[in-house]
């Protein structure tokens, strides 16, 4: 006779399977999850301390590494907040580059998650294909900001450079190439029967409890609750462009693939439309000596849409040189522990990082 | 392109005109009494070595981004032997990609342990080296080699996956020197070791013995 | 600009059922200013009552100089999409807090987090008491009174070479002989 046991099994923080460092305590039965626990802490390095002894430019070496598969979007959230808290002006031009930058790291994210979505499900090849289709992207960044990952571009007022020449045609082709690729990466997942299979009706989030849970961005908007930041508050040059929140009913893994499948679209189409649009002038109204600049005492709330949701920064400022309290919301921090920790029990333990991936849980965005 | 093929097969002339380190720590297998003899068994050993290298899939710290884009298409990092492995047990390089916090650390220790020599210790980006720019904060430690044997650092924040490739090349050369491959110095120096960490990672609840 | 109509009708009906101060800071934001106590009630009354079923984020920061945790709860309504932040105070040396993770499950991360980093209780939470940090035997560090440079240096081994790195220019000039120009001079850090 075969008895059924309780076993625990601790998924990370080393384990290939994982969305960077983290942890998942699971209590199995069979091959069936009961329990689950995030623990996470691993990559915690204090950020949020070590912010109140940086001056306000200064920060931004820290900002941009809160989320690594996705810097810019912190740089920018934290860069309005300045500006609001400042009321500083930022020239049309900036606005227009600005949201360019933030639709580039919104692509090269995804591709990330392609890669990320089919390794999990044993699809080598189109992980090879889009993370290596990513470093068009990161040239393009180069050629900007003079990083590939991290680049301190976005600062309050503008941003740091201008276009360099001949930089507007390179996005256009590299925008004309990734669409091309788009299909075939289209086709190697979507039409693949295992990750058919393996995402429909896996990692359900419903519908009704959604937004009371706190889940944002693609996994909200594949449960077809229409929410995006971009559109309910506009930000940058949002509101001057033309695109679509895509939404999929359902609430699975595969309404969220799709989601995103129809969102990278919107971003090339995003992009063409402000490099056609872009406004001439000034890049960046001057701030004062870094040193000495100090911001108005007050507090702002931010909000800007990331790939994996609605990131938020709460900045509290004294009046001195040095903010007093940066804190972040991230997307993953409902996402990666609560969201999880609900749906996750029934659920197959093959499917947990798969889970993961679809959810886009990124670890540093919890513990900071 | 060189009359050498690309991996550069050595002849025999080759081997025995090779200078090799006859330090302990990397001559773990393959004993003979014969110097000469050992010398052609170290080198062709080494050789073997340099052209498999299984990178533990662990990413301990924001490094861990520009791993995939090294790994894939463009930057191919398969062509000189470098691929991932799953388990510590089946690994060759333990890549620590950043600032180790001292939860982490305790993690790290345990998977070094565990993996098989010959094991290479890679350090990436300028936080390993000396904390970088976490220089103050309370939860990461700053200079990695007071904890753990480090063969190669990549500096840079981050390094660039030619930065990466050009590290795994490095220790290429040390690995057919002779000269990489801590793990013997390791538990030659346990007790160094042992007082470093213990001084980070206040609840202590490791075996006794190194060999578990 | 529009004249915040809606804003201002969200912030009357606060006002009609609980003492608190309040002002409309910009589009689409409420802040108000609450007693400890009745923060739940109010959260509840935003939650069951005017659609504010969101809860985007919980922040807490150190007021030292005033003795004082300010703790601030960011609620959103998905559908007229305004923002409300409801501030409260508690003070420092008994710093007890009422748990709200029965009105908001996402709650309970905040909360774990606040007990952990600043040294907040909540009485009744449940979940492990570490979450991000492990074997902390210091007073909580994100606590203005803790100095996280002092601690890493007793801590930590450094390498050295980073004493003189306050000064960056001072420093190059020092080793290299070379003259800081006048215009670099102002943006030195004194």
């Amino acid at each position: 006779m075969i008895r059924e046991q309780e076993t625990t099994l601790y998924l990370g923080p080393q384990h290939p399977g994982i969305t960077g460092n983290m942890m998942v305590k699971l209590k199995v039965k069979g091959d069936t999850v009961i329990k689950a626990e995030t623990h996470v802490g691993y990559l915690h390095r204090a950020f949020e301390k070590l912010i109140e002894n940086r001056n306000w430019l200064q920060s931004f070496t820290l900002l941009c590494r809160f989320c690594v598969p996705e810097p810019d979007p912190m740089e920018l959230t934290y860069a309005r907040a300045v500006e609001q808290l400042e009321g500083r002006e930022v020239p049309e031009r900036a606005k227009y580059i600005r949201t360019i930058v933030s639709e580039l790291a919104r692509i090269q994210s995804f591709l990330l998650w392609y890669g990320g979505q089919s390794g999990s499900s044993g699809l080598y090849t189109l992980g090879q294909w889009s993370v290596g289709d990513r470093n068009y992207i990161l040239d393009l960044f180069e050629d900007l900001t003079g990083a590939r990952i991290y680049h301190m571009y976005m600062w309050p007022g503008g941003v740091r450079r201008d276009l360099p020449e001949g930089w507007i045609d390179k996005a256009y082709k590299t925008m004309d190439y990734l669409e091309k690729r788009l299909t075939d990466y289209n086709q190697l997942l979507f039409d693949n029967a295992i990750f058919q299979k393996r995402a429909q009706g896996v990692g359900i989030i419903p519908k009704d409890k959604a937004i009371e849970w706190g889940v944002v961005g693609a996994p909200l908007r594949g449960t077809g609750i229409k929410h995006d930041v971009r559109i309910d508050e506009p930000y940058e040059a949002y509101d001057q462009l033309k695109f679509v929140v895509p939404t999929y009913e359902g609430g699975d893994v595969w309404a969220r693939a799709l989601v995103r499948r129809d969102e990278i679209k919107q971003s090339i189409s995003i992009i063409r439309q402000a490099l056609d649009k872009l406004p001439g002038g000034s890049y960046y109204n001057r701030i004062p000596n870094p040193m000495k600049w100090t911001v108005p005492a007050g507090e702002a709330w931010v909000k800007t849409e990331s790939v994996r949701g609605e990131i938020g920064f709460y900045v509290v400022s004294d009046g001195s040189n040095k903010p007093r309290r940066v804190h972040l919301k991230g997307a993953a921090y409902a996402h990666g522990v609560s969201v999880l920790e609900k749906i996750l029990p029934g659920q197959n333990i093959a499917d947990v990082s798969f889970i993961l991936n679809s959810l886009g849980v990124c670890p540093p965005e919890i513990e900071r | 392109m060189s009359e050498k093929n690309t991996i550069g097969i050595p002849t025999v002339e080759e081997i025995k005109q090779a200078q090799i380190d006859f330090s302990p720590r990397c001559t773990a297998a393959g004993r003979v009494n014969d110097k000469e003899t050992q010398k052609m068994v170290d080198y062709i050993l080494n050789f073997a070595r340099k052209h498999s290298l299984f990178v533990l899939a662990y990413g301990t710290g924001c490094g861990a981004i520009e791993i995939p884009a090294t790994m894939t298409s463009r930057y191919d990092a398969e062509r000189f032997g470098i691929r991932g492995a799953a388990t510590p047990r089946q690994a060759d390089i333990l890549m620590i990609t950043g600032y180790l916090s001292t939860k982490t650390l305790k993690r790290v220790i345990r998977v070094y342990e565990q993996m098989q020599d010959p094991k290479y210790v890679i350090a990436f980006g300028s936080c390993t080296i000396n904390g970088g720019m976490y220089f103050d904060s309370y939860n990461t430690i700053k200079a990695l080699d007071r904890y753990l044997p480090v063969d190669v650092y990549i500096a840079g924040c981050m390094p660039r996956p030619e930065s990466v490739i050009r590290g795994f090349v490095k220790l290429q050369e040390l690995i057919q020197k002779g000269n990489a491959g801590n793990g013997e110095c390791y538990r030659e120096n346990l007790d160094w070791y042992r007082e470093n960490q213990q001084k980070v990672i206040k609840n202590w609840d490791f075996p006794e013995n190194y060999n578990w | 600009m529009s004249n915040f109509k809606k804003e201002t009708k969200i912030l009357k009906s606060l006002k009609d059922v609980f003492e608190i101060k309040g002002s409309v800071k910009s589009d689409k934001r409420i802040s108000i200013k609450a007693d400890k106590k009745n923060v739940s009630s109010i959260l509840l009354f935003l939650k069951n009552q005017k659609g504010f079923i969101h809860l985007n984020h919980i922040s807490c920061v150190d007021w030292i100089e005033q003795n004082e945790f300010e703790l601030v709860y960011i609620v959103w309504n998905p559908k007229t999409r305004l923002t409300v932040m409801v501030h409260t105070r508690i003070k420092r040396d008994e710093p007890v807090m009422e748990n709200i993770d029965t009105i908001w499950d996402q709650a309970n991360t905040y909360e774990r987090e606040f007990r952990e980093m600043f040294g907040i209780e909540f009485p009744g939470l449940i979940g492990a008491k570490e979450f991000i940090l492990e074997d902390w035997d210091n007073i909580p560090p994100m606590r203005k009174d803790f100095n996280s440079q002092q601690y890493a240096i007793d801590t930590f081994s450094t390498r050295p070479g980073r004493e003189n790195a306050q000064n960056v220019r001072e420093a190059i000039q020092k080793r290299s002989g070379e003259e800081i120009p006048d215009f670099a001079k102002k943006y030195s850090r004194d």
